[in-house]
């Protein structure tokens, strides 16, 4: 090849690279005062997708990004495959190393953040044996966690990460205890924190509400269910109200504490939540649209002629096959499973909607009655709707929660046995019997109140635990059980939620029940 | 450190591996010289091609022996002049600018920091010294030949194998000076990130617990992203714990009324232990001797582990237990995994025991107890002077190890709690070396790495074009590390089959665990990666495993890296310089350039 066809090849090179860059550098143009920028530059901004949108400009993870020359998702990928690795061969110093590269090539890739994050705090942690080591990791995984909010400053994801780990890892680990003691005495975490505020539930919340603070702004909220994202916050508060009992503080500070938690809760029952149905609901709405139901029915019913439901339910009845009457006739212990299914579709068939006796009303009052079964439907449909997401959270439940234990009889209650449980541990016998014959009275005169506590299988849990003790501690004193007992609908509702656990009222205490346990001696043999 | 086998023995090893490599160079020699003929005689005929033969090898047997060193080293300085001409120093530019900016790329607030700054200036080293070789080994001849400067040395009195010998020693040499700057700064780097020391925070100091004597315990101040808790005697004295994998001396100092704390250098950080590794084996629950410990359901099966409250244990036999050896007793080390089936008690450790036996007459010491401490090491000292399990006095040496052998039994107390052990981690910590030596010793391993590449880099250059060489040698490196996965794959014990099955599936998105579909077509795909596979286990055969020549392990866990490995490392590169050198030279010698 000549010198001079080598030229030419050259220049057409360069004006095909002239070419190629022309639309690329007009597409990529920079917002600028004056103008919009190119197509890139406003995409970008209409996606909150520049880096300055999405948290801060760290010149490491820049740098690392462009010394992958484009390969960085490569790069990333392996580096997963080595983290994996590492964790497999239980090389936890190379694994955060590898965590930390792919973060930095993949800053704003959120999901990174959330797996490894989780992975640090609940499957790493757990990997030691000492709860020290263990609570450095969860830490290590919270810090992890809070590394990634700032690349990515609108992530409601990252904030309920690290507000869940901090809440529900440290205050639920069967290591809560000593986590939870560990956490208090952080002065790394919690800098200049006050120590009355170092509790977990406290400052796991601080971040659920940022986190909610972000979504009321207007950033979607992905891959979580906005019902127990907004719920999180204020169960931290019950739960916050909880850990203090269970470690002995009663009082004002339980009350203050409790009284907290019910606002909380009021402000989610508040709150509109968007749902399924396309429609937002506010969870105290429930009672509301069940009024107005009633309402609605009741005017249904003035204009409906009189015997109009029966007609429908006997025409409906009459209408039935062969075999779906005998699945309606049948009393319900003799039914086939094929005719329970059967059953349960006749049951929907026979029910007479509102709608249905609306059409039977003739004449000018049709459509009134239309429009008072159209109204009572959709009430149904919402309260029905609120109920199911009440449901969830079970929040009659919290909420009655929320009203008895402020109460003063209740905080005496729970500050008896727990005193009874105490000394129950210490072996103070006639202290423990003392403490649980008035913890049961005042759980009496409680329950009597508020009998839908009853329900809770948590509360007759510990209630029977504590009926255990208070059994053994009787029987150390050589005194008989109380028959017929105080607080017998406990023991036998909790025998229907966990079983029968009381034992024979007048069987000696088993090795469980002592009070304090023989320490194991060594089972090995020196070696022969 | 994890061992997955039996330390290398230097003496052991040499006369398989000299015998291997005989065999090695006899058949490749053989293939070469009939190779030749066969050539020779398809272009000139059988008489004229065995004439040529015959000459080729008369004039490197002659060529050999006339090695010049005057020249050699002429060549020599003439590879050196083109390497800076080449504007090598850029490589050390980069190497400074990633150790400057290393901080931001690093886990600050890593568990095991020193590990970690260890294992990055190493293998950065590695990486850029052996892209260095590469580059300049596989241009500098085929430029020459294309740019025809060749000319300028062929018509001088010089040989082929010189200008090959010339060039592996020119590049080499500039690799080396590179090298052990890079070391040195690596060196200062290391020590100076990690090098720190914390103050005792003095309003944390209370009572110990228990402590009768009037000692103390509280934590230090943050330093480094870390603090440690420290335990003081009566004295003011005392010790911290060990976090980030190391702990600090504390010694009390009084002046006037004013009472310091001062916490010396960073202990156990930067270290070079030389263990003495024992041979494991197993008893079962019922005291049975077994070959392995249970699988507590680990994906990783390095460790077994012992049940507690059994007669389950491990026994490590260790030799050459001499009062000479270890005059203070023995210092034993442990790195125990401890797995729960129970949660027991929380802030309570997993129990166990330490017997020590001897192997002769069956003679035990009383038991010692200790707590686990899980992913960290524990030190043991046991001193000269026991007693048997009946309490009796008895010595270490005269009556537990009289032959020199001993035995420790690890038992775990606690029931259906687990032990989880390995070979390696527990030992004797015969010695401590220098660092700064351990240091060297591992630059050493990358200096052979260094050679290996370019002498790969010069051999291919003297038939393949500056591209292709690259290529060619960038090929033998990534092989050379991943000789073992490659070895499986030709070896079928890595799923998926072979490389076209490989391909077959990825192509088609199908699971590795499926059969392929019996047929035909899947007879010639297996047919096809039968012969790629026998390919593919030659190659990696003669390879070198660049892997073996890494000794970040050892360095960066704190650990000496034997003399043995060393020693393995250097003869092994010396004989692939040389059937590289071999093949260099015949390559150029055929070449028109170079007769």
């Amino acid at each position: 090849m000549n010198q001079r066809a080598r030229f030419i090849r050259k220049i057409v090179y360069v004006c095909i690279i002239a070419a190629l860059l022309l639309p690329l550098s007009w597409l990529s143009q920079p917002e600028t005062s004056e103008s919009k920028g190119g197509l890139l530059a406003q995409m970008r901004k209409d996606n909150q997708l520049s880096q300055a949108n999405l948290g801060e400009i760290d010149p490491a993870s820049e740098t690392i990004k462009l010394a992958t020359l484009g390969m960085r998702g490569v790069a990333a990928n392996i580096l997963w495959e080595k983290a994996n690795y590492y964790k497999k061969v239980e090389d936890w110093a190379s694994y955060s190393a590898a965590l930390e590269q792919i973060t930095k090539l993949q800053p704003n890739f959120v999901s990174v953040w959330i797996f490894q994050g989780w992975n640090l705090s609940y499957n790493i942690s757990v990997e030691f044996d000492d709860y020290r080591d263990r609570y450095y990791w969860v830490i290590k995984g919270i810090d992890f966690l809070k590394e990634g909010t700032k690349y990515n400053t609108n992530e409601p994801r990252l904030m309920s990460d690290i507000g869940w780990t901090i809440a529900q890892k440290i205050g639920r680990a069967d290591e809560h205890v000593q986590f939870r003691r560990l956490f208090r005495e952080d002065d790394d975490f919690n800098g200049s924190r006050p120590l009355a505020q170092r509790d977990n539930w406290l400052v796991g919340r601080e971040w659920l509400t940022a986190a909610e603070q972000v979504v009321d702004k207007g950033v979607a909220l992905k891959g979580e269910s906005p019902l127990l994202f907004h719920t999180h916050p204020a169960m931290c508060l019950i739960n916050y109200c909880e850990a203090l009992e269970e470690e002995g503080t009663f009082g004002e500070v339980a009350k203050n504490a409790w009284k907290k938690a019910a606002d909380a809760w009021t402000e989610l029952a508040n709150r509109d939540l968007p749902t399924v149905y396309n429609f937002t609901i506010r969870l105290n709405e429930k009672e509301f649209f069940q009024q107005r139901s009633e309402q609605a029915q009741a005017e249904l019913n003035r204009l409906t002629p009189p015997g109009s439901r029966e007609k429908i339910a006997a025409e409906k009845l009459a209408a039935l096959s062969e075999k779906e009457r005998e699945a309606h006739d049948t009393p319900a212990e003799q039914l086939t499973a094929e005719q329970r299914t059967i059953r349960y579709e006749v049951d929907q068939k026979l029910a007479v909607g509102h709608l249905e006796l609306a059409d039977r009303v003739t004449g000018e009052d049709h459509a009134e009655a239309l429009k008072a079964a159209e109204e009572a439907s959709q009430a149904d449909f919402i309260a029905n709707a609120i109920e199911s997401e009440r449901g969830i959270v079970n929040f009659d439940y919290w909420l009655l929660r929320c009203q008895v234990e402020p109460n003063d009889d209740t905080l005496a209650a729970r500050k008896l046995i727990y005193d009874g449980d105490k000394a129950f541990l210490s072996v103070q016998l006639p202290q423990a019997k003392a403490n649980y014959a008035q913890g049961f009275d005042r759980w009496r005169q409680v329950l009597d109140t508020h009998p839908k506590l009853l329900e809770d299988p948590n509360l007759t849990d510990e209630l029977v635990d504590s009926i255990t003790h208070y059994q053994g501690v009787l029987h150390q004193l050589d005194e008989t059980f109380p028959q017929p007992f105080l607080l017998q609908d406990v023991v036998d509702k909790d025998a229907i939620f966990h079983g029968p656990r009381l034992g024979p009222l007048s069987a000696k205490p088993t090795d469980a029940e002592k009070p304090v346990a023989e320490p194991a001696k060594p089972a090995v043999e020196t070696p022969k | 450190m994890v061992l997955d086998s039996d330390p290398v023995v230097f003496i052991n090893w040499l006369r398989p591996a000299l015998f291997f490599f005989l065999q090695a160079a006899a058949v490749l020699g053989l293939v070469a010289l009939v190779g030749g003929f066969l050539l020779a005689a398809f272009r000139y005929g059988p008489a004229l091609g065995g004439d040529a033969t015959y000459r080729m090898l008369k004039t490197a047997l002659s060529d050999l022996v006339s090695l010049s060193p005057r020249r050699i080293g002429a060549l020599a300085r003439l590879a050196v002049q083109e390497s800076l001409r080449r504007r090598v120093l850029v490589g050390f530019g980069v190497f400074l600018l990633i150790l400057l900016f290393a901080g931001w790329f690093l886990d600050t607030k890593s568990y095991d920091p020193a590990t970690l700054y260890l294992s990055f200036v190493l293998t950065a080293t590695t990486y850029l010294v052996l892209l260095m070789a590469l580059f300049l080994s596989a241009f500098s001849l085929p430029a020459d030949i294309k740019n025809k400067t060749i000319y300028t040395i062929v018509t001088k009195p010089v040989r082929p194998g010189e200008i090959v010998l010339g060039r592996i020693l020119g590049f080499s040499l500039i690799g080396t000076v590179l090298l052990a700057v890079m070391g040195l700064f690596s060196y200062f780097f290391v020590v100076r990130v990690l090098n720190h020391t914390h103050e005792v925070d003095i309003a944390s100091l209370k009572s110990t617990p228990g402590d009768t004597e009037g000692g103390r315990s509280g934590r230090t101040t943050l330093a480094q992203n870390h603090r440690h808790q420290v335990t003081l005697d009566a004295d003011g004295n005392g010790s911290t714990d060990i976090a980030q994998g190391h702990w600090h001396e504390v010694d009390k100092h009084v002046e006037g009324d004013k009472t310091t704390y001062v916490l010396g250098p960073p202990q156990d950080l930067l270290t070079a232990r030389v263990p003495a590794y024992g041979k494991l084996r197993f008893k079962d629950r019922a005291g049975r001797g077994v070959d392995k410990g249970i699988n507590v359901g680990n994906e990783w099966k390095y460790r077994s582990f012992v049940e507690g409250g059994t007669l389950a244990t491990a026994i490590w036999t260790f030799e050459d237990i001499t009062p000479e050896r270890y005059p203070e007793g023995l210092p034993v080390e442990m790195t125990i995994r401890v797995f729960r089936s129970y949660k027991g008690e929380i802030e309570q450790g997993i129990r166990g025991v330490i017997v020590l036996k001897n192997p002769t007459n069956g003679r035990t010491s009383e038991l010692k107890t200790f707590t686990a401490k899980d992913f960290s090491t524990d030190h043991m000292k046991i001193g000269r002077k026991l007693s048997d399990k009946d309490g009796n006095p008895i010595d270490l040496f005269d009556q537990l190890a009289p032959s020199g052998e001993l035995e420790l039994w690890l038992q775990c107390i606690d029931e259906n709690q687990y032990f989880g052990v390995a070979q390696a981690d527990v030992y004797l910590r015969a010695r401590n070396a220098s660092f700064g030596m351990n240091f060297v010793k591992s630059y050493l391993g990358i200096w052979v790495q260094m050679l290996l590449v370019t002498s790969f880099g010069v051999m291919f250059s003297t038939f393949l074009s500056g591209a292709v060489a690259m290529m060619a040698t960038l090929a033998s490196l990534v092989l050379g590390f991943f000789t073992k996965f490659v070895f499986e794959v030709a070896q079928g014990t890595v799923q998926g089959g072979g490389p076209l099955e490989s391909f077959i599936r990825i192509v088609k998105q199908q699971n590795v665990t499926l059969q392929m579909e019996p047929g035909l077509s899947t007879d010639v795909v297996k047919g096809a990666d039968a012969v790629f596979m026998f390919f593919m286990q030659s190659v990696t055969s003669l390879l070198p495993d660049f892997r073996q020549f890494s000794t970040v392990d050892y360095v960066a866990h704190g650990f000496d890296i034997p003399a043995d490995v060393v020693g393995v490392q250097f003869i092994s590169g010396l004989g692939y310089m040389a059937a590289v050198f071999a093949i260099g030279y015949l390559f150029l010698r055929t070449r028109e350039v170079a007769r």
